[in-house]
Protein backbone atom coordinates (compact mmCIF):
# COMPACT_ATOMS: atom_id res chain seq x y z
CA UNK A 1 0.00 0.00 0.00
CA UNK A 2 1.22 3.41 -0.69
CA UNK A 3 2.50 6.03 1.94
CA UNK A 4 -0.03 8.66 2.08
CA UNK A 5 1.33 12.25 1.36
CA UNK A 6 2.55 14.23 4.52
CA UNK A 7 3.93 17.47 3.32
CA UNK A 8 0.96 20.19 2.37
CA UNK A 9 0.73 20.73 -1.23
CA UNK A 10 1.31 24.46 -1.62
CA UNK A 11 1.75 26.78 -4.07
CA UNK A 12 5.40 27.73 -4.98
CA UNK A 13 4.95 30.49 -6.68
CA UNK A 14 4.93 34.11 -4.68
CA UNK A 15 1.98 35.87 -4.98
CA UNK A 16 0.65 39.62 -5.39
CA UNK A 17 -1.51 40.64 -2.31
CA UNK A 18 -2.21 37.45 -1.29
CA UNK A 19 -4.19 36.89 -3.76
CA UNK A 20 -2.73 35.90 -7.23
CA UNK A 21 0.30 34.10 -7.87
CA UNK A 22 2.09 35.95 -10.63
CA UNK A 23 5.84 35.10 -9.18
CA UNK A 24 6.82 38.81 -9.47
CA UNK A 25 9.99 39.38 -8.00
CA UNK A 26 11.12 43.04 -7.94
CA UNK A 27 14.08 42.88 -5.41
CA UNK A 28 15.20 40.82 -8.48
CA UNK A 29 14.05 43.15 -11.50
CA UNK A 30 15.65 45.87 -9.46
CA UNK A 31 18.87 44.73 -9.43
CA UNK A 32 18.59 43.91 -13.07
CA UNK A 33 18.03 47.26 -13.99
CA UNK A 34 21.10 48.41 -12.14
CA UNK A 35 23.17 45.80 -14.12
CA UNK A 36 21.56 46.62 -17.33
CA UNK A 37 22.56 50.20 -16.54
CA UNK A 38 26.24 49.04 -15.96
CA UNK A 39 25.97 46.54 -18.98
CA UNK A 40 24.87 49.22 -21.49
CA UNK A 41 27.78 51.63 -20.04
CA UNK A 42 29.95 48.77 -20.88
CA UNK A 43 28.56 48.68 -24.52
CA UNK A 44 29.32 51.88 -24.93
CA UNK A 45 32.52 51.85 -23.79
CA UNK A 46 33.14 49.21 -26.49
CA UNK A 47 31.99 51.10 -29.02
CA UNK A 48 34.41 53.99 -28.34
CA UNK A 49 37.51 51.53 -27.45
CA UNK A 50 36.30 50.33 -31.42
CA UNK A 51 36.02 53.47 -32.78
CA UNK A 52 39.28 54.58 -31.45
CA UNK A 53 40.96 51.29 -32.89
CA UNK A 54 41.78 49.23 -29.64
CA UNK A 55 40.16 46.26 -31.65
CA UNK A 56 42.38 46.89 -34.46
CA UNK A 57 41.55 48.73 -38.04
CA UNK A 58 41.75 51.99 -36.45
CA UNK A 59 44.00 54.70 -34.26
CA UNK A 60 45.21 53.25 -31.44
CA UNK A 61 46.39 50.12 -33.42
CA UNK A 62 48.85 51.30 -35.76
CA UNK A 63 52.43 50.74 -35.12
CA UNK A 64 55.77 51.72 -36.25
CA UNK A 65 59.22 49.65 -35.26
CA UNK A 66 62.73 51.26 -36.90
CA UNK A 67 65.57 49.56 -36.91
CA UNK A 68 68.42 50.75 -34.81
CA UNK A 69 70.61 51.18 -37.63
CA UNK A 70 67.55 52.96 -39.36
CA UNK A 71 67.77 50.71 -42.48
CA UNK A 72 64.18 49.24 -41.60
CA UNK A 73 61.10 50.87 -40.92
CA UNK A 74 58.29 48.94 -40.33
CA UNK A 75 54.49 49.63 -40.02
CA UNK A 76 51.73 47.62 -39.03
CA UNK A 77 48.62 46.80 -36.89
CA UNK A 78 49.35 45.69 -33.16
CA UNK A 79 45.56 45.01 -32.65
CA UNK A 80 44.62 42.18 -35.55
CA UNK A 81 41.23 40.59 -36.31
CA UNK A 82 41.03 36.66 -36.87
CA UNK A 83 40.28 36.31 -40.72
CA UNK A 84 40.89 39.93 -41.40
CA UNK A 85 43.17 41.40 -44.08
CA UNK A 86 45.75 43.71 -43.13
CA UNK A 87 48.84 45.14 -44.64
CA UNK A 88 52.29 45.14 -43.45
CA UNK A 89 54.50 47.86 -44.96
CA UNK A 90 58.53 47.27 -44.50
CA UNK A 91 60.10 50.44 -46.05
CA UNK A 92 64.01 50.83 -46.71
CA UNK A 93 66.24 52.88 -46.46
CA UNK A 94 69.49 53.68 -48.69
CA UNK A 95 71.94 51.75 -46.18
CA UNK A 96 69.80 49.11 -46.81
CA UNK A 97 70.34 48.25 -50.12
CA UNK A 98 73.77 46.62 -51.33
CA UNK A 99 74.67 45.79 -54.94
CA UNK A 100 71.05 46.78 -56.09
CA UNK A 101 69.28 44.21 -53.41
CA UNK A 102 67.69 43.96 -50.33
CA UNK A 103 67.89 41.27 -48.01
CA UNK A 104 65.56 40.51 -45.28
CA UNK A 105 64.77 37.75 -43.27
CA UNK A 106 61.30 36.99 -41.96
CA UNK A 107 60.11 35.07 -39.19
CA UNK A 108 57.71 32.07 -38.78
CA UNK A 109 55.13 34.01 -36.63
CA UNK A 110 54.49 36.14 -39.81
CA UNK A 111 54.35 33.54 -41.71
CA UNK A 112 52.13 31.10 -39.82
CA UNK A 113 49.79 32.25 -36.45
CA UNK A 114 49.43 36.13 -38.55
CA UNK A 115 48.82 34.46 -42.05
CA UNK A 116 51.13 36.04 -44.88
CA UNK A 117 49.40 35.93 -47.66
CA UNK A 118 51.41 37.52 -50.30
CA UNK A 119 54.30 39.66 -50.42
CA UNK A 120 54.43 42.64 -53.05
CA UNK A 121 56.74 43.01 -55.20
CA UNK A 122 57.39 39.26 -55.23
CA UNK A 123 61.47 38.63 -54.20
CA UNK A 124 63.84 37.44 -56.71
CA UNK A 125 64.94 34.81 -53.93
CA UNK A 126 63.26 33.45 -51.25
CA UNK A 127 65.52 31.19 -49.46
CA UNK A 128 63.98 28.90 -46.23
CA UNK A 129 65.86 28.47 -43.37
CA UNK A 130 66.32 29.89 -39.69
CA UNK A 131 62.52 28.90 -38.55
CA UNK A 132 61.70 31.73 -41.16
CA UNK A 133 62.23 33.07 -44.79
CA UNK A 134 65.22 35.10 -46.33
CA UNK A 135 63.70 37.41 -49.15
CA UNK A 136 65.86 38.84 -51.24
CA UNK A 137 64.62 42.12 -53.19
CA UNK A 138 66.07 44.05 -56.69
CA UNK A 139 66.13 47.67 -55.22
CA UNK A 140 67.55 50.68 -57.18
CA UNK A 141 67.54 53.26 -54.52
CA UNK A 142 65.69 54.20 -51.76
CA UNK A 143 62.59 55.18 -50.55
CA UNK A 144 62.04 51.15 -51.43
CA UNK A 145 58.78 50.03 -49.95
CA UNK A 146 57.72 46.07 -49.52
CA UNK A 147 54.16 45.12 -48.58
CA UNK A 148 53.33 41.83 -46.89
CA UNK A 149 49.41 41.13 -46.99
CA UNK A 150 48.73 39.79 -43.66
CA UNK A 151 45.07 37.59 -42.70
CA UNK A 152 45.38 36.11 -38.94
CA UNK A 153 43.78 32.76 -38.35
CA UNK A 154 45.48 32.29 -34.52
CA UNK A 155 43.52 34.12 -31.73
CA UNK A 156 46.27 35.75 -29.41
CA UNK A 157 49.37 37.57 -28.69
CA UNK A 158 51.79 36.58 -31.78
CA UNK A 159 55.71 38.11 -30.93
CA UNK A 160 57.35 38.56 -34.61
CA UNK A 161 61.18 39.05 -35.63
CA UNK A 162 62.63 40.64 -38.97
CA UNK A 163 66.13 41.24 -39.42
CA UNK A 164 67.92 43.20 -42.45
CA UNK A 165 71.03 41.27 -43.39
CA UNK A 166 73.61 41.41 -40.91
CA UNK A 167 71.52 43.73 -39.01
CA UNK A 168 69.86 43.05 -35.68
CA UNK A 169 66.56 41.79 -35.11
CA UNK A 170 63.55 44.06 -35.02
CA UNK A 171 60.96 42.28 -32.79
CA UNK A 172 57.13 43.22 -32.12
CA UNK A 173 54.21 42.09 -31.16
CA UNK A 174 50.54 41.50 -32.61
CA UNK A 175 47.52 40.85 -31.28
CA UNK A 176 45.08 39.02 -32.53
CA UNK A 177 41.41 39.63 -31.79
CA UNK A 178 38.84 36.47 -32.61
CA UNK B 1 36.19 23.61 -33.69
CA UNK B 2 36.23 27.44 -34.27
CA UNK B 3 32.85 26.95 -35.70
CA UNK B 4 30.91 25.45 -32.30
CA UNK B 5 33.23 27.91 -30.04
CA UNK B 6 31.29 30.95 -32.10
CA UNK B 7 28.51 29.53 -32.49
CA UNK B 8 28.53 28.93 -28.57
CA UNK B 9 30.32 32.57 -28.09
CA UNK B 10 27.53 33.96 -30.34
CA UNK B 11 24.33 31.98 -28.78
CA UNK B 12 25.63 34.14 -25.58
CA UNK B 13 26.33 37.58 -26.83
CA UNK B 14 22.92 37.49 -28.63
CA UNK B 15 21.06 36.34 -25.63
CA UNK B 16 22.81 38.87 -23.28
CA UNK B 17 22.23 41.82 -25.43
CA UNK B 18 18.63 41.16 -26.15
CA UNK B 19 17.91 40.32 -22.84
CA UNK B 20 19.30 43.52 -21.87
CA UNK B 21 16.77 45.34 -24.12
CA UNK B 22 13.91 46.26 -22.73
CA UNK B 23 11.13 43.93 -22.73
CA UNK B 24 7.93 44.56 -25.01
CA UNK B 25 5.06 43.27 -25.57
CA UNK B 26 6.07 40.42 -28.63
CA UNK B 27 2.50 40.28 -29.70
CA UNK B 28 3.06 43.78 -30.67
CA UNK B 29 6.05 43.40 -32.43
CA UNK B 30 6.48 46.50 -34.80
CA UNK B 31 8.89 46.55 -37.41
CA UNK B 32 11.19 48.53 -35.38
CA UNK B 33 11.99 45.16 -34.00
CA UNK B 34 11.62 43.25 -37.05
CA UNK B 35 14.70 45.60 -37.91
CA UNK B 36 16.92 44.40 -34.55
CA UNK B 37 15.66 40.61 -34.39
CA UNK B 38 16.95 40.25 -38.53
CA UNK B 39 20.16 42.91 -38.61
CA UNK B 40 21.48 40.97 -35.28
CA UNK B 41 20.51 36.99 -36.48
CA UNK B 42 22.30 37.84 -39.75
CA UNK B 43 25.32 39.73 -37.77
CA UNK B 44 25.98 36.84 -35.59
CA UNK B 45 26.12 34.34 -38.39
CA UNK B 46 29.02 35.53 -40.07
CA UNK B 47 31.26 35.35 -37.15
CA UNK B 48 29.34 31.61 -36.80
CA UNK B 49 30.14 29.66 -40.08
CA UNK B 50 33.14 32.37 -41.29
CA UNK B 51 34.59 31.16 -44.58
CA UNK B 52 33.41 27.75 -44.28
CA UNK B 53 30.17 27.56 -45.82
CA UNK B 54 30.13 23.69 -46.26
CA UNK B 55 26.78 21.75 -45.27
CA UNK B 56 29.15 19.76 -42.70
CA UNK B 57 29.96 23.18 -40.88
CA UNK B 58 26.85 24.53 -40.91
CA UNK B 59 25.33 21.45 -39.64
CA UNK B 60 27.89 21.03 -36.64
CA UNK B 61 26.79 25.17 -35.84
CA UNK B 62 23.19 23.79 -36.16
CA UNK B 63 23.71 21.30 -33.57
CA UNK B 64 25.78 23.08 -31.45
CA UNK B 65 23.29 26.00 -31.30
CA UNK B 66 20.47 23.57 -30.68
CA UNK B 67 22.75 21.34 -27.85
CA UNK B 68 23.46 24.73 -25.91
CA UNK B 69 19.83 25.94 -26.11
CA UNK B 70 18.66 22.81 -24.73
CA UNK B 71 21.51 23.10 -21.86
CA UNK B 72 20.45 26.21 -20.99
CA UNK B 73 16.22 25.47 -20.96
CA UNK B 74 17.90 21.95 -18.79
CA UNK B 75 19.60 24.84 -16.48
CA UNK B 76 16.84 26.84 -16.15
CA UNK B 77 14.09 24.18 -15.09
CA UNK B 78 17.07 23.56 -12.66
CA UNK B 79 17.82 26.71 -11.02
CA UNK B 80 14.72 29.50 -10.34
CA UNK B 81 17.20 31.97 -10.03
CA UNK B 82 19.10 31.07 -13.63
CA UNK B 83 15.16 31.30 -15.11
CA UNK B 84 15.29 34.51 -13.51
CA UNK B 85 18.31 36.25 -14.96
CA UNK B 86 17.81 34.80 -18.94
CA UNK B 87 13.65 35.00 -18.91
CA UNK B 88 13.28 37.84 -16.26
CA UNK B 89 10.48 37.68 -13.86
CA UNK B 90 6.37 38.60 -14.22
CA UNK B 91 5.95 41.95 -13.37
CA UNK B 92 2.73 43.81 -12.06
CA UNK B 93 2.09 47.01 -14.43
CA UNK B 94 -1.43 48.08 -12.56
CA UNK B 95 -2.69 46.68 -9.28
CA UNK B 96 -5.98 47.58 -7.99
CA UNK B 97 -6.34 50.19 -10.86
CA UNK B 98 -3.35 52.29 -10.40
CA UNK B 99 -0.03 52.24 -12.45
CA UNK B 100 2.45 50.87 -11.40
CA UNK B 101 5.40 53.93 -12.56
CA UNK B 102 8.69 51.86 -10.70
CA UNK B 103 7.56 48.93 -13.48
CA UNK B 104 6.69 51.29 -16.22
CA UNK B 105 9.55 53.36 -16.53
CA UNK B 106 12.23 50.70 -15.52
CA UNK B 107 10.54 48.52 -18.68
CA UNK B 108 10.52 51.22 -20.50
CA UNK B 109 6.53 50.39 -21.17
CA UNK B 110 4.57 52.28 -23.70
CA UNK B 111 0.91 52.90 -21.53
CA UNK B 112 -0.80 52.58 -24.84
CA UNK B 113 0.84 49.10 -25.22
CA UNK B 114 -0.81 48.15 -21.78
CA UNK B 115 -4.50 49.61 -22.85
CA UNK B 116 -3.91 47.37 -26.05
CA UNK B 117 -4.12 44.48 -24.06
CA UNK B 118 -7.00 45.82 -21.70
CA UNK B 119 -9.22 47.10 -24.46
CA UNK B 120 -8.56 42.97 -26.14
CA UNK B 121 -10.19 41.92 -22.75
CA UNK B 122 -12.80 44.39 -22.89
CA UNK B 123 -11.60 47.06 -20.56
CA UNK B 124 -11.66 50.67 -21.56
CA UNK B 125 -11.03 52.17 -18.28
CA UNK B 126 -7.53 52.14 -16.21
CA UNK B 127 -9.51 51.40 -13.05
CA UNK B 128 -11.55 48.65 -14.19
CA UNK B 129 -8.43 46.86 -14.48
CA UNK B 130 -7.23 44.18 -11.16
CA UNK B 131 -3.81 43.31 -12.19
CA UNK B 132 -2.15 44.22 -15.85
CA UNK B 133 0.11 41.70 -15.51
CA UNK B 134 3.72 41.85 -18.13
CA UNK B 135 4.75 37.97 -18.69
CA UNK B 136 8.13 36.74 -19.22
CA UNK B 137 7.30 35.86 -22.97
CA UNK B 138 6.47 39.83 -23.26
CA UNK B 139 2.40 39.20 -23.12
CA UNK B 140 0.45 41.50 -20.80
CA UNK B 141 -2.34 39.73 -19.17
CA UNK B 142 -5.29 41.94 -17.92
CA UNK B 143 -7.34 40.67 -14.98
CA UNK B 144 -10.43 42.82 -15.29
CA UNK B 145 -12.40 43.86 -11.45
CA UNK B 146 -14.69 41.74 -10.72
Amino acid sequence: MPKPFTSPVEDSVPKVDEKIAVGENLEFQRKWWRFERVIWSVFLVILVCDVLGLFGRGWLSKAKLVSDDGELTLNYERMERSDTPSIMTLHFSEQAIHDGRVKIFVGRTILGPLGAQRISPQPVVSAIGEGGITYTFAATEAPAVVQIALKPSFPGPHKFTMRMEDGRPVEGSVFVFP
Amino acid sequence: MATILHAVLGYFILLLVVRVLARRPGSQMTMFEFVIVFLMGGIIILSTVGNDRSVTNCTCAVIAVGLIHRTVSWAKNRSPMLGAIIDGTPLVVIRNGEWQPEVVRGMKLRREDIEAAARERGVTRVEDIEYAILERNGRISVLPKE
